[in-house]
This record gives structure tokens, C-alpha cells and sequence, in this order.
């Protein structure tokens, strides 16, 4: 590496740090970084220095919503990973059918497809006994977690003929939950889709939200919904209203 | 699988190991300890709760899908996570979904507060005591290094953004960055010292 070229970007390196280089600069200081332990050693000595100024920060109490839609999201995910798991064993156990055929009737592909269901439905009968057991034996090793409750909405169709929606209580939380909406209008300036909780007759702001063009959402729930009767959606002006303007476009009867 | 209460007395790195082997509940544990210093953040960033409370999100759902990305060799679970706010923050910030020069000024960029909690616990005024010794050290920098920093780290701004804001060339901007930088690096390690 020439001198010339490393003091073309010696300067850069608090830029970089900052994160205050444009895309391209960075990329060009980077490439540059791989070839120049003077400016590598020079990062490394000033990163400390960029890392401490989150820390300068006050620190603030973020609010209960945030906690509960990021543990929903978490759980849809552990749920469709187990989903994902449960339905490999049987998947295995076709493309072995499929495999074996193959070798045995020595056919093609497709006739193979079709010899190995013949022996997958044969083997059900018999199999389903083992596997229900294996899956007893797993479940007494690894307890599964308490499943979380998807509660489907009631949606006004003269108001929002495409509109759906369901409410995920997640298992994980002690309260909380997550409302999702599809096919909802993405509302004009000023205005936002608005989340309640009725409990006994009365209507309790939980959160605002927005649609994309995609007419998908979602909204946290904060409220422990014991006792609760419905979650409601109503569309209000920007900022929120104190009580529902209108009568609820969606509900979600508990 | 472990119990709960084991899994609250673990270190930070040994949460994070657990979280990247898909245990939720260590992930549950992992926002515990630093959502607040992430919220903060994000608030600090963009000044206002609601897109705080977006840019939060985002990050700690991108800690939990990418979670087999964390190295133990580069750093604290704490620098690493409030790296990825970060990044998410400026983002945003560039996308200018948030972005208010308003905000900025040659005065450098406008801290929000909120009525500030209280200290309940040891972790949150252990985190106050943190804040006010970093604050010191960013307290001892001449005015116009702390500006391009703040400008720079917290208002998302590229360094020739700020050489127009503050009307001046764009080498005399990154020097400043650089000085700064090092004089706040001598001053933490003296306060540690």
C-alpha cells in the first residue's frame, strides 16, 4: 500500500467511526481498511470512544407495547419452527418410501412418487401407533410450551369489505397482545386506525396504528385482558381520540 | 431446557449463547437488560416515542432472526445491541421518515427529555451513574467537536451535511470528529483511570 493512498483516507477515520461517511466512502474506507493496519489499528484504538456515546444516553422506561409485540413476534416464530419440525419426520419417511421404491421397482421418478404413497398409506396404519408414541416420549423429555391463543376478528363488511384480523395472546406474557389486520384502507393525513379494550361497557384507549399500501398492520394490546369483553379497532383523527368516534370497523369478541 | 430463574443470573454472553440456540425466554431476558438503554436511544435519535418504539423493534427482531451473527470476540452483548439500534436509528433517519433539520441547529441537535424515572433498582442507577460519567467526559470536549459528534452520531447527519449546516469546509468537519474522538477517548479512560 502506498503512503499516498493511505493518506487519501487517513482523515476519514472518526467520519467512519460516526457512521457520517456516505455509502460509497464507506465502502471505498473499508476496502482500504483491509490493506492498511495503520488506519485498522487507528479504528480500533478510537471505537471505544464511539461506544461510550449510547451510554451518555438518559436512560428512559420504553413502554409495556414494545415488549409485548416483539414476545409475540418471538413465539410466531418458535411456533412455526415447531410446525416446521413436526412435519419432517413425515416428510422423511415419504422421500425414504419414494427412495426405496425407486431401487426396488427400479421405475422412474414419477412411478416412484406413486409406488411410495402406496407404501406410505400402508405404513401409516401401522406406523401412526410408533410415532404418536415417540412424540409422547419427546414431549415427557421436553415439556412443550403453553400454546398462544389466535383469536379471529369480526370485521364491519359494508365499511371494510376486505378488511380481516385476528388477536395472538401470547402464552409467554402475563398480559398482552398482538392484534394483526389485513386488507384495511390505508387512511388519509390525519387520521389512524385506533385500538380499545371494553371492559364493562368502557372503551380503553391501548394503541394507534397505520396500514401500509399493503393494507397489513399490527397493533400491541398492552392491557391485561382479564375481564375484558371485546378489543376493538375504530378509525379517529391523528393523535388518538379519548373515546371511540364511531362504531368499532373490527372486533375481536374474547 | 433450563429454569427461569438460572437463566436471570447468567452473563450477558452466556444470555446471548442461549439466544442464538432459540430460547425465548433467554431473549425475553435479553430485552430486560438492555430494551430500555435501546428505547432511549432510539428516542434520543429521533425524538419522538412512537418512532422509538418502531426503530426498537425492528432491532430486536433482527437480534432474534439473525441471531447466530453475534461474535463474543467483538465486543459486550450492550455494544453490540445498541450498534444495531444505531444503525436502525440512522436508517431511518436517511430515509427521512424522521428526519427533522429543525432538530438541528449550529447549536448541534436538540436533546428530548422526558420527566426522567425514578431509580428503582441498582441496575437503573448503576446505568444513571454510567450516563453521567460519559456525559462529563463529552462535557470537557471544546463546543465545536461535541457538535459534529452529536450531529454526526445521534442527528444521522453525513459529514458533508454538516460541513453545509455549520458552514465550513468538509476537512475541518472530520478533523474535528477525529479530535474529539480522541480527546473523549483520553478523558474515559482518565475518569476510569
Amino acid at each position: 500500500m502506498s503512503v499516498e493512498r493511505h493518506e487519501l483516507f487517513e482523515g476519514d477515520v472518526g467520519a467512519y467511526l460516526l457512521g457520517a461517511l456516505e455509502q460509497v466512502e464507506e465502502r471505498r474506507f473499508e476496502d482500504h481498511l483491509q490493506e492498511c493496519p495503520v488506519c485498522e489499528e487507528e479504528v480500533e484504538r478510537l471505537r471505544p470512544a464511539v461506544q461510550a456515546l449510547p451510554r451518555s444516553v438518559w436512560p428512559m422506561k420504553p413502554p409495556d407495547s414494545l415488549k409485548a409485540s416483539l414476545m409475540a413476534s418471538v413465539e410466531v416464530d418458535v411456533r412455526e419452527r415447531e410446525g416446521r419440525r413436526r412435519t419432517r419426520p413425515l416428510a422423511w419417511i415419504s422421500e425414504r418410501a419414494r427412495r426405496a421404491s425407486a431401487a426396488v421397482l427400479d421405475v422412474g421418478p414419477r412411478a416412484a412418487w406413486v409406488a411410495a404413497s402406496v407404501i406410505l398409506l400402508l405404513g401409516i396404519a401401522s406406523g401412526a401407533a410408533g410415532l404418536y408414541a415417540l412424540d409422547g416420549v419427546t414431549s415427557s423429555e421436553e415439556p412443550r410450551p403453553p400454546a398462544s391463543r389466535v383469536i379471529q376478528a369480526k370485521v364491519d363488511k359494508t365499511r371494510v369489505p376486505f378488511g380481516s384480523g385476528s388477536l395472538v395472546v401470547p402464552a409467554l406474557l402475563e398480559d398482552g397482545a398482538v392484534l394483526r389486520v389485513h386488507g384495511l384502507r390505508p387512511l388519509e393525513e390525519g387520521s389512524v386506525y385506533q385500538v380499545w379494550v371494553r371492559r364493562k361497557g368502557e372503551a380503553i384507549s391501548q394503541s394507534l396504528f397505520t396500514v401500509g399500501e399493503d393494507g397489513e398492520g399490527a397493533a400491541a394490546v398492552a392491557d391485561d385482558l382479564e375481564g375484558a369483553d371485546a378489543v376493538l379497532v375504530t378509525r379517529e383523527p391523528a393523535g388518538g381520540a379519548k373515546a371511540p368516534g364511531e362504531q368499532a370497523i373490527l372486533r375481536v369478541p374474547l | 431446557m433450563r429454569r427461569a430463574d438460572e437463566i436471570e443470573n447468567l452473563a450477558d454472553e452466556e444470555v446471548m449463547r442461549l439466544v442464538q440456540e432459540g430460547n425465548p425466554r433467554a431473549f425475553k431476558l435479553l430485552y430486560d437488560r438492555h430494551g430500555g438503554a435501546s428505547f432511549s436511544l432510539a428516542y434520543r435519535m429521533v425524538g419522538d416515542r412512537v418512532n422509538a418504539e418502531d426503530i426498537s423493534q425492528e432491532a430486536f427482531l433482527s437480534i432474534w432472526r439473525s441471531r447466530a451473527r453475534y461474535q463474543p470476540d467483538r465486543g459486550s452483548v450492550r455494544t453490540w445491541v445498541l450498534g444495531i439500534v444505531h444503525h436502525r436509528a440512522i436508517d431511518a433517519l436517511r430515509r427521512n421518515l424522521v428526519h427533522d433539520k429543525r432538530r438541528a441547529s449550529a447549536e448541534g441537535i436538540e436533546e428530548r427529555h422526558e420527566a426522567p424515572e425514578r431509580e428503582r433498582t441498582d441496575v437503573e442507577a448503576a446505568r444513571r451513574e454510567e450516563a453521567r460519567h460519559v456525559r462529563d467526559a463529552i462535557g470537557e470536549l471544546p463546543d465545536e467537536q461535541t457538535r459534529v459528534i452529536e450531529l454526526a452520531y445521534f442527528g444521522g447527519f453525513s459529514h458533508s451535511q454538516i460541513a453545509d449546516m455549520l458552514e465550513m469546509p468538509v476537512g475541518t468537519v472530520k478533523g474535528r470528529m477525529r479530535l474529539g474522538l480522541e480527546k473523549l477517548r483520553k478523558g474515559l479512560r482518565e475518569k476510569v483511570g
